[in-house]
């Protein structure tokens, strides 16, 4: 009979219009719930034996503390509006036992010939690829991110100094304070620990040399003020 | 003339489906590999939204999101488990849009800036983005996804249903699904 319709041009509006509206919706919901139990396996799968993947049980943000919603671009600051940024990251350095330096601050601990003796040291708390782009001359690296690649490197530099100087992008990235409570939490004392809150964007902002490439490359260039 | 006319509508229908279908895996399949290469990055960038306290979570949600995304564009690329998959990114989509609109809305009244004017990298893997192009692409992913739940863009799929054993529809009685193995 359908056929018959169909031949003599009888209109069907409901099997053009809705091709699957025979198929129950049940088929359909099962259907997602198999993509969704088969992609959540795989995705979970493949983070597991990604060189790059998460360790889920990490808590990969340990200076987590009230901390505001920050935003890409600009500020957002869902705390009562009197409060800085600038107060706000005070308030949250003092609630995790950090001390603070500014721009220059930093650059007199550059300039100091501990610097060169050791005893002060620069800990670049950024990933691989800006810190080549530039750092603080003679900054270690230590990604907080991936922080067992760095300790055999950073932790004996630490143990030396008695002022350690983490910074990161500066602005809302709190990468420098994640990197200090690590290496609290592997033992170097927290009063030799302090955040260039102003980071290398304060720095090269204020026309102080940066160094490319690897740790004591030598390959040094001074940003423009 | 009515029948060849909606026999044309219908084919453009179709056709216009299947791309709709290829663009929203290609997309996904783009969006996941960005995010999927920078996986510390995604992290930060889900945990702006401030979604969950737990780590435990907030890194789940960060490692699984990016490869579902692969997937779902593998899915939507061969036509394989189609309904399911367009639930699949509905489900996606919808919340994520809501939660880029609240926080574009909280980063125009800090910034006391036209709602369009508003850029930022919301973590769709396509970086910094003016928030009404986002938008609009998001509603545009949702229309087609609806459609592709709807049944359209079937052809040149490697299995578009995978209950189509258990359920004939009125297509395969026609013998439209062309290009369905």
């Amino acid at each position: 009979m359908a056929h018959a319709n169909r031949r003599i041009g009888v209109k069907q509006p409901l099997e053009i219009m809705t091709p699957d509206r025979r198929q129950p919706v049940r088929n359909v919901l099962l259907e997602a719930l198999l993509v969704a139990a088969a992609g959540i396996v795989l995705a979970l799968g493949a983070n597991l034996v990604s060189p790059r993947g998460l360790a889920l049980a990490r808590n990969y943000f340990p200076a987590d503390i009230n901390r505001p919603v920050p935003a890409a671009t600009g500020v957002v600051n869902t705390n009562p509006p009197a409060s800085s940024p600038a107060q706000l990251l005070a308030a949250r350095l003092k609630e995790q036992g950090l001390q603070s330096v500014d721009g220059r601050q930093a650059a007199q601990l550059f300039h100091d010939p501990r610097f060169k003796q050791g005893s002060i040291a620069f800990i670049d708390a950024r990933d691989e690829p800006h810190y080549r782009e530039g750092h603080i001359p003679g900054a270690c690296e230590f990604d907080p991110y991936h922080p067992e690649k760095y300790f055999a490197t950073v932790l004996p530099v630490c143990q030396a100094a008695e002022q350690i100087v983490l910074y990161c992008n500066g602005g809302d990235c709190d990468d420098s304070e994640s990197a200090a409570i690590l290496l609290r939490d592997v033992g170097i004392a927290n009063q030799k620990l302090f955040i260039y809150t102003g980071g290398i964007t304060e720095w090269t902002t204020n026309g102080l040399p940066v160094e490319i490439g690897g740790r004591n490359s030598g390959n040094l260039r001074r940003t423009n003020k | 003339m009515n029948t060849s006319q909606s026999s044309w509508s219908r084919t453009a229908a179709d056709t216009f489906a299947v791309l709709a279908r290829w663009l929203l895996g290609a997309v996904f399949l783009y969006m996941g590999l960005n995010k999927a290469l920078h996986p510390v990055e995604f992290l930060k960038l889900v945990r702006q939204y401030d979604l969950v306290q737990s780590s435990l979570l907030l890194n789940s949600i960060a490692a699984v999101l990016p490869w579902f995304e692969i997937f779902c564009g593998l899915l939507l690329l061969a036509g394989v488990a189609v309904r399911g998959t367009a639930v699949m990114l509905i489900v996606m989509l919808v919340p994520f849009t809501v939660l880029v609109f609240r926080r574009a809305l909280a980063i125009q009244s800090a910034l006391a800036i036209p709602f369009c004017a508003v850029k930022f990298d919301c973590g769709c893997g396509t970086g910094e983005v003016f928030i009404c192009r986002k938008l609009l692409e998001n509603f545009l992913f949702i229309l087609f996804s609806v459609w592709l739940l709807a049944g359209y863009g079937r052809k040149l799929c490697v299995r578009h249903s995978l209950m189509s054993c258990a359920v004939k529809t009125s297509l395969t009685e026609e013998g439209r699904s062309t290009g369905s193995i």
